[in-house]
This record gives C-alpha cells, sequence and structure tokens, in this order.
C-alpha cells in the first residue's frame, strides 16, 4: 500500500504532465464515478465493491472558496464560506440553506467548528482571531493573538479550530510550523498541542550534519510537513492532519499531544483535513480529491476518489478542501475552487463492515461473525471479512473453520495459532498409535537383523552387494560420491583434483536437481512459510538470477584462481560446488516438507536446519576450492573475494551494455526507418 | 409574455387541480431530496411573446409550422402555427461594435435624446464579437490556425459571406464561404411538416483551406438559454446590463439511459459536456497509449442524439444523425462555460485531429494534423414537438423525443416491435466459469464453475418457479477469457469438454433456457495473441495500448492490452458464429458492442470508423440469420441485429451539471428487444435498485459461480467481488420476484409516458389498446397515493384506471 502510495503519486504526476492521456473509457455500469480500493493480502490497494455513492450534488449555493465545513448534533452543516466571508448553515435533511451567518469582524472566515451547546467558533485568518456565536449568532468572544511572551514572534493567523469539552481552543494558525496552538477558554495561550517530528531522509541528516548554517538556511524545504487540520471528536480526542508526508499523516493524539497509533499510518501526502464521527470511524480527504476511511485503530478500511481535472462528475474534485459526516454516515464535502457542495453516502457494504467491526470490538463475536459472513456475501475477497471471520471462528475454538479465512486473508500469524491446536489436536488423537508402529517397526527390524545373523547374514550381504552394485553404475556411483564428500571434503576433493572421482554429467544433474529442490523450496514451502505466493513471483527472474549466480562463480573463479597459480582446471571447478552442494540440497528439502507441519512457534527448527546445510555446504565448498586449487586457507580467502569482486564486476558491466542496447537498438531503428522511408 | 392558447390551458389547469387532489401525501416524515440520478418534477411553463418577424421573409408554411429566415445573421425560426411558439436556429443578436460607434457619435453630436435611444439597439454584454456570430450561426466552423483551434461562423462580421438560395419547393441551400481561410461549404435544408434536415456533402466542401477544418457545429444556440444584454436606459441614458428571461427547460443528453441538463444560473464555471458518440475512437486521439485510473470512466452515448425542451410541454426538439454519427460530438456548455451566461447544446462533427506523431520509442515526436479531413456526408434532423402531446403527437418533453426518435428508428427499419407477449418478464443468468493467473511456469487456469454446475445451478433456479432464463457463459475455453483466443473453441476438461457444453446447451433448450457462449471479440493482449496485423494501430502508425494497472491486482499476468481491429474482430465474431451455431442458438458479445476504433497504418486510414461500423453491420446481419444476438451495451448501428441489449445503462456519469437521469435509452428500446439491468451483484442489488429497474423497465441480470470468487482474486475477474451462487440463490428470487411482480402485468403493453407528480415519485403509463396501466414507483420513505393506489414507502405498484389521464403520465404538460 505504501509503495503503491508512491506510485499513485507517481502516476498523479505523470496524469499531470499529460492530461490527454487521461481520457474517459469505456461504459461502467454502476453509480460510482471512482473505484473504491481495500488492502489486499499483501498490504497493497486492491479493487473493492463500492463503499460509497456519490449522492447529493448541490451547486446552487454560490459558495466561493469555501474552505471548511462541520456538522452539529442537529445534522446541520456549517459552511466556511470563504470568499463570500460568511457561515452558512445548510438543513441536511431538507436540502436547503436555514441561516446565514455573516459579521463585519469577518475577513477571511477559513474554519467553523460547532461545540455541543451549539456555540460557532470561526477561525478567521484575515481578521487574525477567533471569533465565537451563540446558537442564534450573536458574538459572544473573540480570541484575539495571545499576549503570552513565548508567542511573541509567531504568526497568529487562526486557519481551522477545534474545541474540547473543557472549553480549550485548537488551532492551526497559518505559517505556524511548532505545531497546533493550544488556547484556553479565555484565550490565554497554554503551549503547542502536538508537535511533527522531523522525518529526515538519510540525505537530509548528512546535510544536517555537515552542513553550515548557511547552508542549511539555503536548502529549500520541498517537502515540508505541516498541520493542515485539527479536529476534536464528542469525547475530547484531539486527532490532527498533517501534509508532506505519507507516514502517520492522520494523527490520534492522547492527552499529552502524543500518536497513541503505534504502527505507522499511511495517508496521502496532501492531507486537508480530518473528521471522526461517534463510532469514531475516521475520515480523512486529499487536496486532490481522494477519501480514506480509518479505523479507531489507525487500520485503513476504504480509499476512493480521483484525481481529475478536465470533467466535472460527481464525486470527483478540482480541490478537496473538507469534508464532514453527518448523523447518517453520509460524507459531506465541498469542492475548493467550484464551489459546490457533494455528498456521498455509504454502500450496504461499507455498514456491514462498520458494524461487523464495531461488534468484534466490543467483543460479540458471534454477532460480529453473522456481520462478516454478510461482508463476505457481498465481497467474497474482502481481507478485512475474511480476517474478521476468521478471528470470530477462533474465538469460538471452531479452529479448522478459520484456517480457510486466513489463508485467503493470508494472515498467517493467525493461521498458525490455529494450525498449532488443529495439529496439537491431531497430535492427541494419533500420537499413540504412532509411536507404537514405531516401536514395532524398530522392533521388527531388530529381530530381522538378529535372524539373519543367524541364518548367515544372507539378507546383509545382499544389500551390501547392492549397494555395490549401484556405487558402480557411473552417474549413482558420483551422486553416492557426492552424498559422501561433505563427510571427507579434503580426501574427496583431492580424488577430483586428481581426475579419479567425478563427472562433468554428474555435476550437471546435481545442478539440476538442487534447482529443483531450491525452487521446490521457493514455491512449495506449507502456507505459513511461503511468504510469497507464487503468483506474486517473478518466476523468470528467480530461475534466471539461479543460473546466471551460479555460471558467474563458476567463471569467474576460473578465471581469478588461472592467474592466482589456482591449479583447478574450468571442469573441477565446475565440479567443485555441485559435490559440495549435498548438504544445503537436504535441508532445503527438509525444510520444504516440514514447513507444513510446524507452525510459527517451531520456525527456529527451521532456520537451524538451513543454518547446518548451508554452512556445511559453504564450508565444503570452500575446501573442495581449497583442495583443487592447492591453496592455503588465506590464498582461498583471497581467491573467493577476487571472485565475487569480479562477478560484481561482470554484473555491472552487463547492466551497462543491457541498457546501451537499448539505445543502439532504437538509433538503429531510426537509421533503418529513415532509410527505409527516404532512400529506398 | 403570454401564453396563447386558451383551451391548452384551461387543459393544463385543470389537470393541474386534479394532479394537486389526486396527489395526496398523507404523512410527510421526510422531504425527498432528489439527486441527479432520479428525474425531479417538470421545469415550470415557460413564458412567450410573439413576435413580428419583421427582418425574416417566409420561406415555407407546413401544417404545422412556418419557416422564416433572416439573411444578415443566417437565421432559421421555426413557428408553431397553433400556439405561435418560435425556435430560432440562432440568438439573433445584434454585433456590439457598430451600435456602440453609433452611439458615441450621436452623443459626440450632441443628438437628442430620443435619437441615442433609437440608435441604442441592446447589445450581447457576455458574447463578444466572435461568439455573437457563433450564436446566430447556422453552421460555425473550427479549424486549426497552427495546433489552436479558431472559430468562424456563417454569421460572423466578417470573413465570411453566405446566401440561401431556394433548390425546390421546401428545399434550400446555404452557400458559405469562409473566405477567411477559404473553404466553401453548402448547407441544404429540407424543410418538412415539422422537423428541418440538414445535409452537408463532403463532395461539395471546397477551398484552398480545406485540411485546416478541425470540425463543423450545427447550429450551434438552437433552443439555447440564458444571455445577458446591455441596455440603454430611456431616462439616464446609460448603459444598463439585464439578463435575458430564463427559459424554463433542459437539454437531454444521451449520457448513460439519458441525462437532463436543466437550464440553471450557475455559480461556478463548469468544463463541457462533451459526449462523443460511440465512444472516443482511440486510433485517432492524440497518444497511441491510455491509462485506466481510479476514476471510474464515463459512459460514453450509443446512439446519435440530444434535444432540448422549453417549459413544461410546450416546446421541444429532438435532433439525430443520420449520417456521420461516427464523427459526431454532442456538446453542451452549461452556464459559465466558456464565459458565456447561456446554457447552449450542438452537435460537433469533427474533421480533422491534432495528433502527436512519434518517431522513436522514447517518445520523442511532434504535434501534427492529417493532411486531409475525414470524408463523410453530415445530416441531421431536428423534429419539433410542441405541446403536451394530448392531441397524440410527441410530447415537448423527454419522453416525447423519445417517442420522435424511436419512430424515426422503426421507419427507418433499425427498430421493429415485437410482437407482444405476456407472462413473467425475463432474467439473465451469466456464469464466470473459468480465467488465468500467473503460475509457476507460465499461467495457470483457475476454474470457478463448470458446465456441469450451470446445470445444477439453473435447475435450482427453475425449482424457485424463474423459468424465464437465459445465459450467457464467460471464460469457457480453455485458460478462460482473458488469454484464450477468441475464435477458438478450446475446452478444458476441467471446466467441460465439447460434449458436456453441447448436452448442457440442449438439454435446456429443451426448457426453454437459452443459454450462449460469450466473449470479448476485441480486447487483446500479447499473451493472447499477435499483435502484427491483429491490433489496431493508431493515426501514428504505434500499436494502441490500453493499461489496465490501476484497475487489476498487481500480479495479474499482464495489465497492458490492445484492440482488435475491426476486420479481425469481425471475422473473429464470423468464426465464433459458425463453430457456436452447432451448439447454441444465440451468441453473446462483450465489449465489441459497445467499442469503435478505426485503423491505420504508415499510407493513412486502413479501416475508417464509417468502415468499421457497416463491418461490423455485415457480419451480424449473417450472424443474426442463424443464432440470436445478446450484445452488451451494443451501439445503435447494431440495434438492428440486437434481441437482447445487457448492462443496460441505469443512470448517468453524473456531471456536477446534470440535474435528472432520465430512462430515454430504455423509452427508445422498449418493446424491440429485451432489455437487462447491469448484474446485481455489484451495487445494484438495493431496494432503490430494484425500484430503478421497475422505473426504466428492465430485467435483473445476475453473474454466478459455483465457487467462492475470491479465487479469481489473482485472475483478471477479480473485479468478480461476489458471485458464489449459494450466495445469491436468495437474492435472485427476491429481485426477480419484485421486479417481475410488477412488469409482468405491463409485458406487452406499450410504455407511453413518465411523469414525476413529486420528486421521488414517478408514473409510467404503459398502453395495449385502450387498456390502461400506470406503475407508480415510490422512491420515497413516506406512503403515497396516486391513481387512488396506496404505495407503500420504497415500493412500486400497478394501477388501472380506466380512462387515460394525463398525470398518469403520457406527457407531463
Amino acid at each position: 500500500m505504501r509503495t503503491h502510495g508512491k506510485m499513485r503519486r507517481g502516476l498523479l504526476l505523470l496524469a499531470a504532465v499529460c492530461l490527454m492521456l487521461q481520457l474517459p473509457m469505456r461504459v461502467s455500469a454502476n453509480q460510482a464515478t471512482s473505484y473504491t480500493y481495500a488492502a489486499d493480502e499483501n498490504g497493497y490497494w486492491v479493487r473493492t465493491q463500492d463503499a460509497y455513492l456519490p449522492d447529493k450534488t448541490v451547486t446552487e449555493l454560490g459558495l466561493s472558496a469555501p474552505e471548511d465545513l462541520f456538522i452539529d448534533e442537529n445534522n446541520m452543516l456549517y459552511i466556511a464560506d470563504t470568499g463570500n466571508r460568511r457561515i452558512v448553515k445548510y438543513d441536511i435533511a431538507r436540502g436547503e440553506v436555514t441561516a446565514e451567518l455573516t459579521s463585519d469582524e469577518f475577513t477571511a472566515p477559513r474554519g467553523v467548528y460547532v461545540t455541543e451547546d451549539g456555540d460557532i467558533y470561526v477561525a478567521d485568518s484575515g481578521t487574525k482571531a477567533v471569533l465565537i456565536f451563540s446558537a442564534d449568532f450573536r458574538l459572544k468572544g473573540k480570541l484575539g493573538r495571545p499576549d503570552a511572551p513565548i508567542f511573541a514572534d509567531t504568526n497568529y493567523e487562526p486557519k481551522r479550530v477545534a474545541v474540547d469539552g473543557g472549553g480549550n481552543v485548537y488551532l492551526i494558525g497559518e505559517g505556524v510550523y511548532n505545531g497546533v496552538i493550544q488556547l484556553a477558554k479565555t484565550g490565554e495561550f497554554l503551549g503547542y498541542f502536538a508537535v511533527n517530528d522531523a522525518d529526515l531522509t538519510f540525505a537530509q541528516r548528512l546535510q544536517q550534519m555537515i552542513f553550515t548554517r548557511a547552508q542549511l538556511a539555503n536548502l529549500v524545504d520541498i517537502n515540508p510537513t505541516v498541520f493542515t487540520n485539527v479536529f476534536v471528536d464528542r469525547s475530547g480526542i484531539v486527532y490532527t492532519a498533517t501534509s508532506g508526508t505519507n507516514k502517520n499523516g492522520m494523527k490520534k493524539h492522547s492527552t499529552n499531544g502524543g500518536n497513541m497509533f503505534k504502527s505507522n499510518v499511511w495517508s496521502y501526502d496532501t492531507l486537508t483535513d480530518l473528521y471522526v464521527d461517534d463510532s469514531g470511524l475516521i475520515y480523512t480527504c486529499s487536496a486532490e480529491g481522494y477519501i480514506n476511511i480509518y479505523s479507531k485503530n489507525g487500520e485503513e478500511i476504504f480509499s476512493f476518489g480521483s484525481y481529475v481535472t478536465t470533467v466535472d462528475i460527481s464525486g470527483l474534485f478540482t480541490t478537496l478542501p473538507s469534508i464532514a459526516v453527518d448523523r447518517d454516515g453520509n460524507i459531506w464535502s465541498v469542492d475548493g475552487s467550484k464551489g459546490y457542495l457533494q455528498s456521498f453516502k455509504p454502500t450496504e457494504y461499507a455498514q456491514m463492515v462498520y458494524t461487523a467491526m464495531d461488534l468484534y470490538e466490543e467483543g460479540r463475536y458471534d454477532e460480529a461473525m453473522e456481520r462478516w459472513n454478510q461482508v463476505l456475501k457481498l465481497n467474497q475477497m474482502s481481507i478485512l471479512a475474511h480476517n474478521g471471520v476468521g478471528k470470530a471462528y477462533l474465538h469460538a475454538e471452531d479452529y479448522e473453520a478459520s484456517l480457510e479465512h486466513f489463508k485467503v486473508a493470508n494472515n498467517k500469524d493467525f493461521y498458525s495459532q490455529s494450525f498449532w491446536e488443529v495439529r496439537n489436536k491431531w497430535l492427541q488423537k494419533w500420537l499413540g498409535p504412532i509411536l507404537i508402529v514405531a516401536i514395532v517397526l524398530l522392533v521388527l527390524k531388530k529381530l530381522i537383523g538378529i535372524l539373519d545373523g543367524k541364518r548367515g547374514r544372507h539378507l546383509a550381504a545382499a544389500k551390501k552387494q547392492a549397494a555395490d552394485k549401484a556405487g558402480s553404475l557411473p552417474v549413482l556411483k558420483d551422486f553416492i560420491y557426492a552424498l559422501k564428500t561433505p563427510r571427507h571434503p579434503m580426501d574427496n576433493y583431492y580424488e577430483i583434483r586428481k581426475y579419479r572421482q567425478g563427472s562433468v554429467l554428474s555435476a550437471t544433474i546435481i545442478y539440476a536437481l538442487f534447482f529443483l529442490d531450491f525452487m521446490a523450496f521457493k514455491t512449495l514451502k506449507g502456507f505459513i512459510y511461503q511468504n510469497m505466493k507464487v503468483e506474486d513471483m517473478d518466476i523468470g527472474s528467480i530461475v534466471l538470477g539461479f543460473f546466471i549466480l551460479l555460471g558467474l562463480f563458476i567463471i569467474c573463479n576460473y578465471l581469478v584462481t588461472s592467474i592466482n597459480d589456482g591449479d583447478g582446471t574450468f571442469k573441477q571447478i565446475y565440479m567443485i560446488p555441485a559435490y559440495g552442494l549435498m548438504p544445503a540440497m537436504i535441508s532445503l528439502l527438509i525444510v520444504t516438507a516440514v514447513s507444513y507441519v510446524l507452525t510459527y512457534n517451531e520456525a527456529f527448527l527451521l532456520t537451524i536446519v538451513l543454518i547446518i546445510g548451508i554452512t556445511w555446504s559453504v564450508i565444503t565448498i570452500f575446501l573442495g576450492l581449497q583442495t583443487v586449487h592447492d591453496y592455503t586457507f588465506g590464498e582461498t580467502v583471497k581467491s573467493i573475494l577476487l571472485t565475487v569482486v569480479f562477478m560484481v564486476i561482470v554484473a555491472v558491466i552487463g547492466i551497462i551494455i543491457s541498457i546501451m542496447w537499448d539505445s543502439l537498438y532504437s538509433f538503429l531503428a531510426a537509421v533503418g526507418k529513415e532509410m527505409i522511408q527516404n532512400v529506398l | 409574455m403570454s401564453y396563447k392558447n386558451g383551451r391548452r390551458a384551461l387543459r393544463s389547469l385543470a389537470a393541474l387541480a386534479l394532479a394537486v387532489s389526486l396527489g395526496s401525501v398523507s404523512i410527510n416524515v421526510r422531504a425527498y431530496v432528489p439527486t441527479n440520478r432520479d428525474t425531479k418534477v417538470a421545469p415550470e411553463k415557460a413564458e412567450y411573446t410573439p413576435e413580428e418577424y419583421s427582418e425574416y421573409e417566409l420561406l415555407t408554411e407546413t401544417g404545422t409550422v412556418r419557416y422564416y429566415w433572416r439573411e444578415d445573421r443566417d437565421i432559421l425560426a421555426i413557428v408553431d402555427k397553433q400556439t405561435g411558439f418560435c425556435i430560432k436556429t440562432g440568438a439573433d443578436l445584434p454585433f456590439s461594435g457598430d451600435i456602440k460607434d453609433a452611439v458615441k457619435a450621436l452623443e459626440k453630436a450632441d443628438a437628442s435624446a430620443a435619437e441615442i435611444l433609437a440608435a441604442a439597439e441592446s447589445y450581447p454584454d457576455d458574447l463578444n464579437t466572435t461568439y455573437v456570430g457563433i450564436a446566430n450561426s447556422l453552421i460555425t466552423i473550427e479549424y486549426y490556425e497552427s495546433d489552436k483551434i479558431k472559430y468562424l461562423s456563417s454569421a460572423s462580421e466578417s470573413g465570411v459571406e453566405s446566401a440561401l438560395s431556394k433548390v425546390e419547393d421546401g428545399k434550400y441551400c446555404l452557400d458559405v464561404h469562409f473566405t477567411g481561410i477559404d473553404v466553401q461549404i453548402k448547407v441544404y435544408l429540407t424543410l418538412e411538416e415539422d422537423s428541418v434536415d440538414y445535409h452537408i456533402p463532403y463532395g461539395e466542401m471546397s477551398g484552398a483551406g480545406l485540411s485546416k477544418l478541425a470540425a463543423i457545429d450545427v447550429t450551434p444556440f438552437l433552443g439555447a438559454s440564458g444571455g445577458r444584454m446591455n441596455v440603454m436606459n430611456p431616462e439616464t441614458l446609460e448603459w444598463e446590463t439585464v439578463d435575458n428571461y430564463r427559459v424554463p427547460g433542459y437539454v437531454l443528453v444521451p449520457d448513460g439511459s439519458g441525462s437532463l441538463i436543466r437550464f440553471v444560473d450557475n455559480t461556478s464555471t463548469f468544463n463541457s459536456y462533451v459526449g462523443d458518440v460511440y465512444g472516443r475512437d482511440y486510433a485517432t486521439e492524440t497518444y497511441y497509449s491510455f491509462s485506466y485510473y481510479d476514476d471510474v470512466p464515463v459512459k460514453e452515448p450509443v446512439m446519435p442524439v440530444f434535444g432540448i425542451a422549453h417549459g413544461d410541454g410546450q416546446m421541444a426538439f429532438a435532433a439525430w444523425a443520420n449520417q456521420g454519427a461516427e464523427y459526431m460530438e454532442i456538446i453542451v456548455n452549461p452556464d459559465g462555460t466558456r464565459g458565456t451566461t447561456y446554457t447552449w447544446a450542438y452537435p460537433r462533427f469533427e474533421l480533422n485531429i491534432n495528433y502527436y506523431q512519434l518517431y522513436d520509442e522514447k517518445g520523442s515526436g511532434f504535434f501534427k494534423q492529417m493532411d486531409e479531413i475525414y470524408q463523410y456526408d453530415i445530416d441531421m434532423t431536428y423534429a419539433f414537438l410542441f405541446g403536451d402531446g394530448s392531441d397524440g403527437t410527441p410530447a415537448a418533453d423527454y419522453t416525447g423525443m423519445a417517442r420522435a426518435y424511436r419512430e424515426y428508428l422503426i421507419a427507418a427499419g433499425e427498430l421493429t416491435p415485437l410482437e407482444a407477449k405476456e407472462g413473467d418478464i425475463p432474467i439473465r443468468l451469466d456464469f464466470i466459469m473459468a480465467d488465468s493467473k500467473s503460475g509457476i511456469v507460465g499461467n495457470t487456469q483457475v476454474k470457478v464453475t463448470t458446465a456441469k454446475d450451470v446445470e445444477d445451478i439453473l435447475n435450482q433456479v427453475m425449482a424457485k418457479g424463474i423459468t424465464n432464463i437465459n445465459s450467457g457463459l464467460i471464460g469457457w475455453q480453455k485458460k478462460g477469457e482473458s488469454l484464450s483466443k477468441p475464435y477458438k473453441m478450446s475446452f478444458s476438461g476441467a471446466i467441460g469438454n465439447k460434449n458436456e457444453f453441447k448436452s448442457l446447451i440442449e438439454d435446456f433448450r429443451e426448457k426453454g433456457v437459452d443459454i450462449s457462449f460469450s466473449r470479448d471479440v476485441i480486447t487483446i493482449n500479447k499473451d493472447m495473441v499477435n499483435y502484427y496485423n491483429t491490433a489496431v494501430r493508431c493515426i501514428s502508425n504505434w500499436y494502441l495500448s490500453i493499461d489496465k494497472e490501476a484497475i487489476l491486482p498487481e500480479n495479474v499476468p499482464t495489465s497492458l492490452f490492445s484492440y482488435a481491429t475491426p476486420t479481425k474482430a469481425a471475422s473473429w465474431i464470423k468464426t465464433l458464429a459458425d463453430k457456436t451455431s452447432d451448439f447454441s442458438g444465440s451468441l453473446t458479445l462483450a465489449e465489441m458492442p459497445h467499442v469503435l476504433t478505426s485503423n491505420w497504418n504508415r499510407d493513412g486510414v486502413v479501416t475508417s470508423l464509417t468502415d468499421a461500423a457497416a463491418l461490423y453491420r455485415d457480419t451480424l446481419e449473417g450472424v443474426n440469420g442463424k443464432q440470436l444476438l445478446n450484445l452488451e451495451n451494443p451501439h445503435s448501428y447494431l440495434w438492428k441485429y440486437t434481441d437482447r441489449y445487457l448492462q443496460i445503462p441505469v443512470g448517468s456519469s453524473q456531471y456536477v451539471f446534470e440535474t435528472d437521469s432520465v430512462p430515454f435509452l430504455e423509452m427508445v428500446l422498449h418493446g424491440t428487444m429485451e432489455l437487462y439491468a447491469p448484474y446485481a451483484n455489484f451495487s445494484f442489488y438495493t431496494q432503490d435498485s430494484i425500484l430503478r429497474m421497475i422505473d426504466y423497465n428492465i430485467s435483473p441480470s445476475f453473474i454466478l459461480s459455483r465457487e467462492p470468487s475470491y479465487k479469481l482474486a489473482d485472475t483478471f475477474s477479480a473485479n468478480y467481488y461476489s458471485t458464489e451462487y449459494s450466495l445469491y440463490e436468495e437474492l435472485i428470487r427476491q429481485v426477480y420476484g419484485t421486479v417481475n411482480g410488477v412488469l409482468s402485468q405491463v409485458q406487452g403493453y406499450e410504455w407511453t409516458g413518465r411523469y414525476v407528480p413529486e420528486n421521488g415519485v414517478v408514473i409510467n403509463t404503459y398502453q395495449r389498446g385502450s387498456d390502461v396501466r400506470y406503475v407508480i414507483i415510490n422512491y420515497t420513505e413516506n406512503e403515497v397515493t396516486y391513481q387512488g393506489t396506496a404505495v407503500a414507502p420504497e415500493s412500486a405498484a400497478v394501477a388501472e384506471y380506466p380512462e387515460y389521464s394525463r398525470e398518469g403520465g403520457v406527457n407531463n404538460g
């Protein structure tokens, strides 16, 4: 999702550059004007059933550059109609303007907030004050510039305002980067409520370290993180919106101003407003026209909207400065440059998702499951719903049923938990019989050995004979030799060096087997350990990468060692890795097989097996190189390092050639076309 | 201004009283606030003062209208003889320059007030000289001056000479010489009983500047409303700005099912509505590559028709293209766009385009225009509608426009009314069978429904008493829809082999259920076919490229698509029809019926839009002889061969300035083919949607699968969020039950009117002989009573009323 966000941003720019490319295309049946996206199992935005449909478009209010919206307890929408220097009170239920708040004090009324008591707070950046009106539009008070000495140099141009139950006022001020200005009821400056941590890139950190103050002052901050809005819900929790960052642009603050969201919350980097409804759902909007909905814990639920400038369609905006949510859950928004209102109605699907989340949160798992199942009815691909149903099953201890849902939701942690329970049950049932069978088999084996010993060891002899016979078959012999090599690397590689053992054919077969083993490890592990779905893999590059790395190593090692007095021939170098691969190969095989029955609790077992297998192979190959080239330990290390350096060089050259080839190709193609058109 | 016809006025008043008495809203719990997806009550009556036409010459007179001509401004005035209502092809405005000069000169010469006032003709305040020319003109041309488009009108102040001459009785020719760029165009006007036909033959266009022509706009200000004049105050002798009378009324545009743009004074500036008839020709856009984005594509007009209505059942026109529809755009400039306070609408016929000619892969290139303009004749008919329809003629509103257009299509043989059939309405049940996702080696088939499953599901549905079913099978080929070749009968054992499909289709044919193979024969990708000689080449000679990354999952095999050339698509249809006709009595075509592109190569056009449309018509004519055709949202040139219209649009693209949605398309097509709603699975299952199906008289449709649709999550079909039959069993019964409960009662009836007595309530009138039935749809949260029938909140009911009543909806005058 995060990466996709960036990509979308990129797309935005691209779209802005070539507007002509952004053409409306073919017919669509539904009533939505933009697609709704939700997170897929990998956290990418993926299209989902519509969550909101554009509902009412109100063009006749004559708004001019409106900047802020607020909806009070009585479902009255207050619009800060900045350009017309008024606050418009719009009755949502009746669809008409009921009153207009005007005042001589208004210069640029940009923010509006209505308290539970009905007091209307208007932030006016022109008048440089917050004006307080009673419900009947009587001017009750004015919070001018605080006179605290600490505030002396600060700009005071309030543009957004929110008020908590205690009457404390939170202000976003034009040009104030320190944080949200917090004033007491009396207008006294209480301090900056929340402060955005400077989120520096590596380059910026470096600049901070080495640049002089003058140089730093000269740097143009291309993406300043700025508070753009503040909201206080009816329980007094303060939320803020910050633009200029994708990370934690939307914050829910604790009483001391800290961010209550533990993990990073993704948001658009042009956030202009946020709103919280009574159930705690958080709605944000971005300047280009995207609206996102988050759960009270900051989980992303839906995202919709689009960036379109050439057509005026309900639900798409030229600029989107503000949103508000009415008592029925409809989102109200306003187009900042065209001055019309647009509401969005939640679909049954969205409403069901919200109810299910609430029920789950309240611990009513059975009811939640019922709702989640209804959600699945409308969208069988909903990751939220599959997780919800899975968790509900988990709570109900129906572990088997939960597995399928966690699998679809790619929720490996919970899947692992459920699987542990399922396996536990299975073990409890079958452990006894399995142990008995194992003991019986062991006893049988022992008995056969004893009996065979008494009868002249015919069986043992036959076994040895079969093994010898197999050992004399050309390829099988080499294969058995490869199996033995890791146990006696020095001796066995010495034999290879002397051409007494090993063959290129066998090495090739071993590579092929190892490749199959590797691919199985990559693609066929049990669900818990298969970190990436096959569908998401770039199989081509895995295959190519495997062979290129191996080939490069062999070739580079040959080149490096041949100028460094290595004794190994190319054939031998080709064989060295093959004959050392067995431990890695076996460990991959074990891991792949065992991954089906292990949960995350036993992950360490797989790690140990892998470490042993790979380390063993690496040591074997190292010893192989040392033996075959007749190097000392130091020389071997040096040759391997050189090989790696050489591999890097070859790879870089390869990349350069491939880039140049494109240019060369297009140059030749252009010349060719020119010739065809003009010469022939 | 006064409304003249007394008899009619009386009748309207009486009717109004009746409406008020019949329409009683008992408890007004909550006002219904309509959205632009609803139809609001009709506009108010327009006021009208008759004119003298002293500046005009009477051209001819028919039983219905008088045609007047004003030579200096090139304006044709059409006057209803019965009511005196007049509509002019131009705004009839003077150029301001001469007036201002004259007044100034008089003022300087200390002329008397009377003299100054006499010279001070009111002139437009919000139109400059170019726009006054456009506003008056019969035709306006757009031409390129380097890359910029400029305007010249038949009534421009300079750079043009025009003269009207009589060709024969009722037929005239306006010869326009645009001397400014040296282009000569002849416009033939045929003045019929109550309609005017404009014919602009390509063969008679001439002049050195012809290749510069970008477009021809026909009567851009016909029916326009708005405007602001500078009027001299007789007392102060100062110029004052006065708004013109705002005509209550609307523009009808064929956006989706039909949409009204009412005349309102906007406070915001909007972009124009541009309805590209038959969609954009991707091959002749500025660039060769397109990307889907986060916004839902707009619905493009499937028919070359629009109209304007003034007042409530007073005066209207419907205009359609007889020729040149492929190049037609319907432009509406709501008040505030393009700097004027007028709302004006007109057809624009594109002749040349500005495009980016690339010369290498990196995107280097330059802008240019075609050396020669498109070669086609323009032919438009404007049918004028007067009155509320009580005299049996089409009413002067959108229902009348639909009727006029429908009658034209029937007369032209493009539509044929079906035999009236009673009984249950049909239902469409499509099946998604398989699609492909990326696999370890190549792509893997994902199957969600087998031929056997289709059989089981249909049997289960029939067991519930739903029998009038037809079905399309999507993704029946090996690897499913997106990666299999369109024309190949390749079966996969996992989905069903040839014999299984054959017996499935045959078994159900006996049960009266038509099952057809469905196929998109136009969307292609490189994993499916080689582009060489297959994909559309754009005018820049590059293959058309459509990027769907934004709307497809990240991991699908490919997100780059193109369209097959018209020739290939047509030949694939033929092959597919030949092969499937052994199996099925019908064929379902997706995408292709609403995609029309041209095809080009280095030497120029290979298949023009006109050729492509003709090719598709020929192809489908051949197929239609053997098989029924189920077409997805087909363009009007395919209606003749359409037996079932699938995915019919309901509502509009929701442009901000669109005020109403109306079932214009449905009213045009009703009773000439079966009409099916978009899939109810996706946001079209709510009570409101069900009511809309009843209101628009369309049958429900569903898309189903046996297995859960999340299996499709990594395929191209990932947008089928929910299709599993077990989840829809009940919904199918419920949706069909509700819609059929109402619409089966008017099956075989002719849909003759639609009336909105109050916001949120619609009354549709159906007639069969003398039998009149009303379907009352109540979208509100309150119970309403009309025609003596109480209709519960959010429901619909049928009322029978012995007599024809205008409130019933035949007209809303």
